[in-house]
């Protein structure tokens, strides 16, 4: 199982997408974005599943960006268009 | 995590000691910094309001949007972005500067007025954190002013040249710039120009790179049970407030006096201290930050934070030009009006931004 955080232009689309995972049995939490991911300050949702694409297939407009810990960073591995 | 709030808590400290400092040389007491102070005297210094105690480009401004800018482009984070409801943040932007004006502070000032024993703040304080829960509700039930997309690149760089050509403008002090006489009021007080300016960058950068954010830290505790940004208010707090009694015993002067009455550049007005800071909450939390934190976004590119600074302008010299800011003696009628105005319009805005049909 791999942990992914994916960020969102609103809290609200957190939100959402957290309770799509519960809908999905995939563990997900809320909590604010981790500096060492990005400059904003908003809300993300950490989540633990096997890929990202399970979980992106169904992301929303509201979804910036997908990226997993790697060492004292992240690496993206997905990014809204125009982001 | 934990390297993060360590970060966090020494940029408070760092940014709490500048404040108190900045009073030593020259600022005026309990005014280290003040976001919308500053931005009011610079709009008064432009010539957009022609309230002569108040008029001088505050360098701590520029200092703070440049530090940001060059932070952000050290790290790679700079990046030209905007569309995310430009106008409705000119108008949140507007009404933050009608609340900041009511209480006579923004939300960094109201931290350094509690480290001065301004007692007043603790009201201002209060209503704040009931501005904040407002918005949380909002956020909660839905509440987004939509994406932000990427922008022409020099989009971005539009608030940090005009900063520089506003120091170019101070630093020249052409006729057509305005500012108080020595003695004339709040904004003849002023530490040298190059020192306010430093020190205005030390706090952008450091703000960059904490997310120092007074209404986001807030909103962290109810969202998330989640301290780290708080943190970093608190450390200002704490450090301004030793550094104040280190400045009371050394100068002989005192810069802690608790009390209400008789504190400098506030008034005794709790109700619409309490109310002036609840639209200011509220309004933060509409648009993503407080005003300290629109000043570092605007450094790093985002152009929606730079017209929310544009409605900071404009509400500064509205407030001037139409009697709605408040003075040591208390808050003006208009003014009163004003932020009755601004809750019921934050009001609407989180309404029609949260409760849309076939958005859920």
């Amino acid at each position: 199982m791999r942990t992914f955080y994916a960020t969102f232009y609103s809290h609200f689309g957190a939100i959402r997408f957290k309770r799509l995972c519960d809908g999905l049995g995939i563990p997900a939490s809320l909590m604010p974005v981790p500096r060492s991911l990005s400059s904003s300050c908003g809300t993300c949702v950490r989540f633990e599943a096997e890929s990202f694409e399970e979980a992106a297939a169904s992301r929303s407009e509201e979804m910036e960006q997908i990226a997993e810990p790697s060492g004292e960073g992240f690496v993206t591995l997905f990014r809204a268009e125009h982001a | 995590m934990n390297n993060e709030k360590t970060t966090i808590i020494a940029a408070g400290a760092v940014i709490g000691v500048i404040a108190s400092v900045l009073v030593l040389l020259g600022n005026p007491v309990n005014m280290g910094f003040c976001i919308a102070c500053f931005i009011r005297d610079t709009a008064g210094a432009l010539g957009l309001h022609r309230a002569a105690p108040v008029q001088y480009i505050r360098p701590e401004i520029i200092g703070i949007i440049l530090g940001s800018f060059c932070m952000a482009l050290l790290n790679k984070e700079f990046a030209s972005k905007g569309g995310s409801a430009p106008m409705t943040r000119f108008v949140l932007g507007f009404f933050v500067m009608v609340g900041c004006l009511m209480f006579l502070g923004c939300p960094f000032r109201m931290i350094v007025r509690l480290a001065g024993g301004d007692l007043n703040a603790v009201l201002g304080l209060v209503g704040f954190f009931g501005g904040v829960l407002t918005g949380v509700f909002f956020l909660n039930k839905g509440y987004s002013l939509k994406r932000t997309y990427r922008m022409a690149a020099w989009d971005g760089y539009v608030l940090p040249a005009v900063q520089v050509i506003f120091l170019i403008l101070l630093v020249a002090a052409p006729a057509f710039i305005f500012f108080t006489e020595p003695g004339g009021g709040p904004a003849a007080k002023h530490a040298f120009w190059l020192v306010s300016l430093a020190a205005g960058a030390v706090v952008g950068a450091l703000a960059q790179r904490t997310r120092l954010c007074m209404a986001g830290g807030l909103r962290d505790i109810v969202l998330f049970k989640d301290y780290k940004l708080i943190l970093g208010f608190v450390a200002v707090f704490g450090a301004a407030l030793v550094t104040n009694v280190i400045l009371g015993l050394a100068t002989g002067t005192p810069y802690v006096t608790f009390g209400f009455a008789g504190q400098p550049v506030a008034h005794v007005d709790g109700v619409w201290n309490l109310l002036g800071m609840y639209l200011v909450g509220f309004a933060a939390i509409l648009l993503g930050g407080c005003p300290l934190r629109q000043l570092v976004l605007s450094g790093e590119g985002n152009a929606d934070s730079q017209v929310t600074y544009l409605g900071l302008l404009v509400g500064a010299a509205f407030c001037h030009n139409f009697g709605l800011a408040s003075s040591g003696e208390g808050p003006t009628a208009n003014g009163k009006i004003g932020v009755v105005i601004g809750i019921c319009v934050c009001l609407a805005i989180a309404c029609l931004n949260t409760f849309k049909k076939g958005d859920k």
